[in-house]
């Protein structure tokens, strides 16, 4: 009777099999089916509208959209805009589901027949999703080119293909002050805020043990990011002077230690918060907790791009990493043509003015840049500012953050000793053969 | 040494002898083990051997049924009127002859190179198509399936020919093959066992089992960040994943992140585990202590810390401890009180070693001990009440009572649980990771910190740097190193050796 059972269980796992089967069956026959157009000449696009025909033979068009939750609401009433704006065709259904950008490339590499058609990400996912080759690139390259700002589409390109339609042009930190507790001039250095929190008794937050703040003390040392090696994954790094790093990083280990108790290294989350209670003088933090921030000092609220600091005698403005949101095309969408021209859509001027407006996010659009809505806020203003002393988040290789984030753990380690210069260089090469992977 | 002898030496230097004695015995017990697996692995191919002859034999005495058997299944039994069984072995050869053409050819067929398509776009009108390539990851996992298929199937084919044979004898003497009737009660009843556990044999093979030799596999490959399916192929690289954990000249970043942790593995291990026990052990004793008031009072606050999720204090536990935390503040209080006017700041997690690693072991007695508590208790109360009864008659002292009676029973009684325990605090991802996330960092190690153990470090691996190979070929390391162990302590114990020395 065993070998009944042996019946059984073979015949079961060949029906597991064969399930299995049929899905890839669909999927393929899914990804066949396509737009009849065949010149690939550039198309005329108005408005972030383009002519019917460009639909090709998609009709009954059915597409899933990736968007993070804060903005889900937005989207869908700007997906509806959409469907008006093409009478002509008939949308089934237009989903949109709430996804974080930080890890929606995540998800779709986990599986990208199942993942959304068009999708919100942030730039330094980009690489991976062009490796896997699961982002469909730009269809409509010269239009997007022409409306948003330069630094937003040089991030999205890689060996001259535009891989995604930019979306905001803020994905950073900046600095975040009371203004009775710091002036105006006072944010310019990292000696005054420093020395103006602790003579108010207050503290000052910099994330250090986070490599995504943490890597600020070796880029201000000229030690940037400068995308990848040839084969696609070792992360590539400027060249830089060893002694000009490490005399920027012993500056920034003496501050540190100097005022020790004042500049403290805690998460982001900790800024609102502190400054609720009174015990924050200021900080540096990401521009999606403004609200946050804005809301805990009301009217005491200040907003600058990073501080300098000085190194040897010289100022030095502090670099930071600076990212973009986009939103990308899923290579193997069942509505190709669709799903690009929706793209094109949501990341158009229209759409970017909305999200401004209603979100706060800074755009990439050239045109809405220059609207009041933008030019007003101070917080804007600084995130520009800050972008244009920025590494660009792109092509960021895994590896890169925890030693990054060790890098600004030892700086401010009681242990360390800021004069200790061998120590800082010994750290400093550590630090980049970590990322590099190398050993 | 005589039992005599051994009866007149004192504690201590029983205790040595016997702790000579344990020493001694460990490459004894090494040699047994390995003599053991030797056995196993002949005794396997004698069995192979005699499968071989026995396909043989039967071949030659079968009748023309009975070798037809050999290339077609079920034959044999559908001609001696075993007809359902016949055509259910039948079936089983036509599925698997569909399952091989139209799914699993495409799939083993690349198993040697896991694909050699990559995936490529194409420009298809004004949108560019990716057209995807083979897909190693698939290659793999289906392939794995087949072949787990396949060596069912040759289970079925064989039992095919045994089948046929029997029944030719069976008819030889002039029986009656049984009826699908009889078969199907006899399955409940002589065979029930068989009807019980087929589903959850099933559900493990395919759950399990399948998945296991996947990940084993994976472990011989080079899928990492720079070859990520669907993308990118990736394909066999031997021991090279191993070779990197041990080779101290060409990935010294590698090999010592792997030998410190190891280390570090073993002693958190070995602390966590006997910490919790001997302390949970104390606690629980003095709860159970004749003439202690309101027992189970205490033992009910000490249990409370269980109603609370393990992961949510630990992670609170985390924010307490954190520069501005809770704890830091308390002390600062504190010391205001007695005249201090600077702020403690005390980095518990996040800058020394050593008072990480304390933390560490802290937290984890206070969210650990409870539980031997709880099991302790139970062990106490079940000691028989006359054996103290007895001591007590001959005048033994506590401390004799406590180190004759009370302490060998419960080792006896905890053995297991302890080699358990061990195993967990091995594998014990919670603490670690909730608590301190692997820190304080350190430029020293290659994607982890220094309270990062080894399966922390392959969470890391293959969640943030995507190094699959790798993290796979320590998972596997780890469990070598814990069966081994489990095996050789359990095999030592007196649990094990002398199972009926307290009942």
């Amino acid at each position: 009777m065993k070998k009944i059972l042996a019946v059984l269980l073979a015949g079961m796992m060949a029906v597991t099999a064969f399930a299995g089967c049929g899905g890839q069956t669909t999927e393929s026959s899914g990804s066949s089916s396509g737009s009849g157009e065949s010149e690939s000449t550039a198309i005329e696009v108005k408005d972030s509208i383009v002519d019917e025909s460009v639909f090709g033979d998609e009709n009954n068009i059915s597409l899933k959209v990736w968007a993070p939750d804060k903005a889900v609401a937005l989207v869908k009433q700007q997906v509806e805009d959409f469907k008006a704006a093409y009478p002509g065709k008939t949308f089934t259904k237009i989903e949109v589901v709430a996804q974080g950008e930080g890890d929606a490339g995540t998800q779709l590499l986990n599986d990208a027949s199942v993942a959304a058609d068009v999708f919100s990400f942030a730039s330094d996912q980009l690489n991976k999703l062009v490796d896997a080759k699961v982002i469909a690139d730009v269809a409509f390259k010269d239009y997007v080119t022409q409306e948003n700002a330069p630094e937003t589409i040089t991030a999205a390109t890689i060996k001259d293909t535009l891989y995604a339609y930019p979306e905001t042009n803020d994905n950073g930190y900046y600095l975040v002050y009371d203004n009775t507790v710091v002036n105006e001039e006072q944010a310019k250095t990292l000696e005054g805020i420093l020395e103006a929190c602790r003579a108010a008794g207050k503290k000052f937050i910099f994330n250090c043990g986070d490599g995504f703040y943490g890597c600020t003390f070796a880029f201000t040392g000229g030690v940037k990011i400068d995308g990848f090696e040839e084969d696609g994954v070792t992360q590539k790094f400027t060249d830089y002077d060893e002694a000009e790093a490490v005399a920027t990083l012993q500056a920034f280990s003496k501050l540190m230690h100097d005022y020790k108790g004042t500049f403290t290294s805690l998460d982001v989350a900790q800024i609102a918060s502190g400054f609720s209670t009174g015990t924050l003088g200021a900080g540096v933090d990401g521009s999606w907790n403004t609200v946050a921030d804005q809301d805990a000092l009301k009217d005491k609220f200040g907003a600058a791009k990073l501080p300098t600091i000085n190194v040897n005698g010289t100022d030095k403005q502090l670099i930071s990493m600076f990212g973009y949101k986009y939103i990308g095309v899923n290579a193997s969408s069942q509505f190709p043509a669709a799903a690009q021209i929706l793209a094109l859509y949501l990341s158009g001027e229209k759409c970017q003015e909305q999200r401004a407006e209603q979100l706060g996010w800074g755009p990439s659009n050239k045109a809405v840049q220059e609207k009041p809505v933008v030019a007003d806020s101070p917080v804007l203003q600084a995130i520009k500012q800050q972008s244009e002393n920025a590494c660009v988040q792109v092509n960021i290789a895994a590896t890169l953050w925890s030693p990054m984030g060790n890098l600004g753990n030892k700086l401010i380690a009681e242990q360390t000793n800021p004069d200790d210069a061998e120590f800082f260089k010994k750290l400093l090469k550590e630090t980049i053969e970590n990322i590099r992977d190398e050993g | 040494m005589t039992f005599v002898e051994y009866k007149q030496l004192n504690p201590f230097q029983k205790f040595a002898y016997n702790f000579k004695k344990f020493f001694l015995n460990i490459p004894g017990a090494l040699g047994r083990f390995f003599k053991g697996i030797g056995k196993a692995i002949v005794k396997f191919f004698v069995s192979i051997g005699r499968g071989f002859k026995n396909y043989g034999v039967t071949f030659a005495k079968g009748d023309w049924a009975t070798k037809l058997s050999y290339l077609i299944f079920g034959i044999g039994d559908i001609h001696k009127g075993k007809i359902y069984k016949g055509i259910m072995f039948f079936l089983a050869e036509v599925l698997y002859i569909l399952y091989i053409v139209f799914f699993g050819w495409q799939y083993i067929s690349k198993f040697g190179s896991l694909g050699t398509v990559e995936t490529h776009q194409v420009q298809d009108g004004i949108i560019k198509r990716t057209v995807f390539g083979d897909n190693s990851m698939l290659i793999l996992l289906y392939s794995v399936l087949t072949i787990v298929i396949t060596i069912v199937v040759f289970a079925i084919y064989i039992a095919n020919i045994k089948d046929a044979y029997r029944h030719q004898l069976m008819r030889a003497n002039g029986e009656k093959p049984t009826t699908l009737k009889e078969d199907a009660k006899d399955f409940l009843d002589g065979k029930y066992h068989i009807t019980l556990l087929s589903f959850p044999v099933l559900m493990i093979s395919i759950f399990n089992i399948l998945p296991l030799i996947f990940m084993i596999l994976i472990a011989f490959t080079n899928y990492d960040k720079a070859h990520m399916p669907p993308g990118t192929l990736f394909t066999w690289v031997g021991l090279q994943n191993f070779e990197s954990l041990f080779d101290i000249v060409n990935t010294p970043k590698k090999a010592t992140t792997f030998l410190e942790l190891t280390e570090w593995t073993l002693l958190w291990a070995v602390i966590a585990t006997f910490s919790n026990y001997i302390l949970g052990m104390i606690v629980a004793l003095m709860i159970n202590k004749k003439g202690i008031k309101l027992k189970s009072l205490w033992r009910t606050l000490f249990v409370i810390t269980i109603a609370v999720p393990q992961f949510v204090s630990l992670l609170l536990m985390n924010q307490m401890l954190q520069t501005n935390g809770a704890i830091n503040v308390l002390l600062t209080d504190i010391s205001h009180l007695f005249g201090g006017t600077e702020q403690v700041e005390i980095q518990f997690l996040n800058s020394s070693t050593f008072m990480a690693r304390a933390t560490v072991v802290i937290v984890n007695i206070w969210v650990g001990i409870p539980y031997t508590i709880l099991s302790m208790s139970g062990i106490l109360m079940n000691i028989p009440e006359d054996l103290y009864e007895s001591a007590r008659i001959d005048g033994a002292s506590p401390f004799k009572t406590f180190s004759a009676i009370t302490l060998p029973y419960m080792i006896f009684v905890t053995t297991p649980q302890l080699i358990t325990q061990f195993v967990g605090n091995i594998n014990n991802f919670n603490v670690i990771y909730l608590l301190t996330g692997g820190g304080p960092s350190t430029e020293q190690y290659y994607q982890a910190g220094k309270t990062d153990i080894l399966v922390t470090w392959l969470f890391t691996l293959s969640m943030t740097s995507q190094d699959y190979g790798l993290a796979a070929a320590i998972g596997i390391l780890v469990f070598i190193v814990c069966a081994t162990l489990s095996l050789i302590i359990y095999n030592n114990s007196k649990s094990m050796k002398d199972e009926e020395a307290f009942s």
